[in-house]
């Protein structure tokens, strides 16, 4: 149950985990440009090169980040067949009716196989080392601009941060529910799919009652202590863009420049031998 | 019913930064007819302790025994594990769900193998034990009621079942002072009934000094004290290192105590502290 409360932040005193969150959020943004830029083998092996060092630089045990993997495994090999199956590719391996296998076809699927996975380890790297308060406060800062244009830029972070607060405690709730119900007898894990719905109901009802009940007062709550009366609120923990910040994005940069740099074979600036051009060329 | 726990032991999230011990060791017995009292600062463990009593939170380690059933088996009849432990949660009245009160309190009889008739017998025998009047609540929507009937209601749910031991964490929580007094009555009149043995998690010490006639202590998970609550508020370095506080009538005999009068009788309760007092004046 703690698991949740915290959403999947994994505490650590590291590099990262002192980063400034606003500049977490534009390195994620940064590295799901990069993942999107790599076109060879070599490039991609440059983006997984920095989600290795980046999760190296936060403490965060390798096995974890894998594990965030499992919650897609669905996606990646529905993507992956698909794309086996019907990619338009020139030198066919097998074919039947409209579904063609071509080596095209194949690199092209584990191309798309590993971007999406590189991309889910270096997003959940950002949600391992970075609190989602801290989270929605860095949004917040970022949106500032748009206050210009009329966005109700606090009243989303606040709906966020209210939203993030309430996962814990509802899950909480759902979990006593169920308890309660338990020890009256109820039975949730057996029986069809429709019985197991219906099962639910006794934990469903309470839960809604409460979420409104819960809704109702943390309205009047916000009244009672005035909110929205200042324009300007100070904060309790001002956010600081640091050496760190600095050094991780240069360091990302860097990145995108070597990414580019091998998808283009460094511009033909020195020759390869012929297996390693092999290698730039898919 | 008497229950006996051996040794238990409980970690949270175990092998996770988040790792807490929640309860270490703890061993004790409680005897058919017993009202046992648990007491303890916030997160000392009680509402661990008491879910592990039905099952509700797997056993790690240590050895549980309710009546004849042992919770370690592999196959633990969970079904009439729970008939004979009825438990009352925290705010019970948020846990109701059905259209109607008849229906809520009939949930755990039918859950419990009880046909048609013999829950709605059960469900108005236990909302008259709870002083509510069947015929006229019965059909009504338990979120019609008010906030004290809706309690009654969901305590008439657990007592339907008809269990050999009573659960009751917290159950006078933000209930006036009549409210609290007419569910602890109730408490103590269904112990000449089916159930017999009660157990109640409360931070009010007037409650354990008049309705238990034992009490555990725990503090950080540890069983620090299986004693009466006589002795238990005679012992000061417990009662201080667990920031308990005293209940009334203790309080009254150390200011009478302090000017000269003492009382020889235990008295915990204002009845008989009342009449102790009378006597001396008398006497």
């Amino acid at each position: 149950m703690k698991d949740i409360s915290l959403g999947q932040f994994y505490p650590a005193d590291s590099f990262t985990h002192k980063m400034d969150p606003r500049a977490k959020l534009v390195l994620v943004i940064a590295f799901i440009v990069m993942a999107f830029l790599a076109k060879n083998f070599l490039s991609y092996f440059a983006v997984l090169i920095c989600v290795v060092s980046a999760t190296l630089v936060s403490r965060i045990p390798i096995m974890k980040v894998l594990k965030s993997i499992k919650a897609i495994i669905f996606i990646l090999v529905f993507t992956g067949i698909l794309n086996l199956l019907f990619y338009n590719g020139e030198t066919v391996l097998w074919q039947w009716w409209r579904i063609k296998i071509s080596v095209e076809g194949i690199i092209f699927s584990v191309k798309m196989v590993l971007r999406l996975v590189l991309l889910v380890m270096g997003t959940t790297l950002l949600t391992y080392t970075t609190t989602p308060t801290a989270i929605t406060d860095g949004m917040e800062s970022l949106m500032k601009p748009l206050k210009y244009i009329k966005v109700p830029v606090h009243d989303i972070a606040v709906i966020m941060s209210i939203a993030l607060r309430f996962i814990p405690i509802i899950s909480e709730e759902v979990d006593k529910i169920m308890m309660a119900q338990k020890a009256r007898g109820a039975a949730f894990d057996n029986g069809g799919l429709l019985k197991r719905a219906k099962a639910l109901l006794p934990v469903l009802i309470p839960l809604f009652v409460s979420a409104f009940r819960r809704a109702e007062e943390l309205a009047l709550a916000l009244d009672a202590r005035c909110y929205n009366a200042t324009p300007n609120r100070t904060r309790y923990k001002v956010m600081k863009f640091t050496w760190r910040d600095l050094v991780g994005l240069l360091g990302t940069a860097a990145f995108i420049v070597l990414v580019v740099a091998l998808n283009n074979n460094f511009w033909g600036a020195y020759a390869s031998p012929a297996s390693v051009w092999w290698l730039f060329s898919v | 019913m008497r229950i006996e726990v051996k040794d238990l032991k409980y970690v949270y999230s175990p092998k996770s930064p988040f790792e807490k011990v929640a309860l270490d060791g703890i061993s004790f017995t409680v005897n058919s007819g017993d009202t046992l009292g648990i007491v303890g600062s916030t997160g000392s463990g009680k509402s661990t302790l008491c879910r592990h009593l039905n099952a509700l939170v797997k056993l790690q380690s240590g050895e549980i025994t309710v009546g004849d059933i042992r919770l370690n088996s592999k196959r633990v009849d969970l079904k009439q594990l729970r008939k004979n432990v009825g438990m009352l949660f925290q705010f019970p009245e948020y846990q109701l769900f059905a259209d109607t009160v008849k229906k809520d309190v009939e949930f755990g009889p039918l859950n419990f193998g009880f046909s048609q008739a013999e829950a709605e017998e059960a469900a108005k025998r236990a909302l008259e034990l709870v002083g509510l009047d069947f015929d006229e609540v019965a059909s009504k929507s338990p979120f019609e009621l008010s906030g004290g009937q809706m309690r009654r209601v969901a305590i008439a749910g657990v007592l339907a079942s008809r269990p050999s031991v009573l659960v009751l964490d917290e159950p006078t929580a933000g209930l006036d002072p009549v409210g609290k007094r007419e569910i602890l009555e109730l408490v103590t009149a269904l112990k000449s009934g089916v159930t017999d043995t009660v157990i109640i998690i409360s931070h009010n010490m007037d409650e354990i000094a008049e309705f238990c006639n034992r009490v555990i202590v725990l503090d950080d998970g540890k069983l620090i004290a299986d004693t009466t609550p006589d002795e238990l508020f005679n012992r000061s370095d417990i009662v201080d290192r667990t920031e308990l506080d005293y209940p009334h009538t203790v309080k009254i005999k150390r200011l009478l105590a302090a000017k000269g009068v003492d009382l020889d009788t235990p008295a915990l309760n204002a009845k008989e502290l009342t009449s102790a007092i009378l006597r001396r004046v008398k006497g």
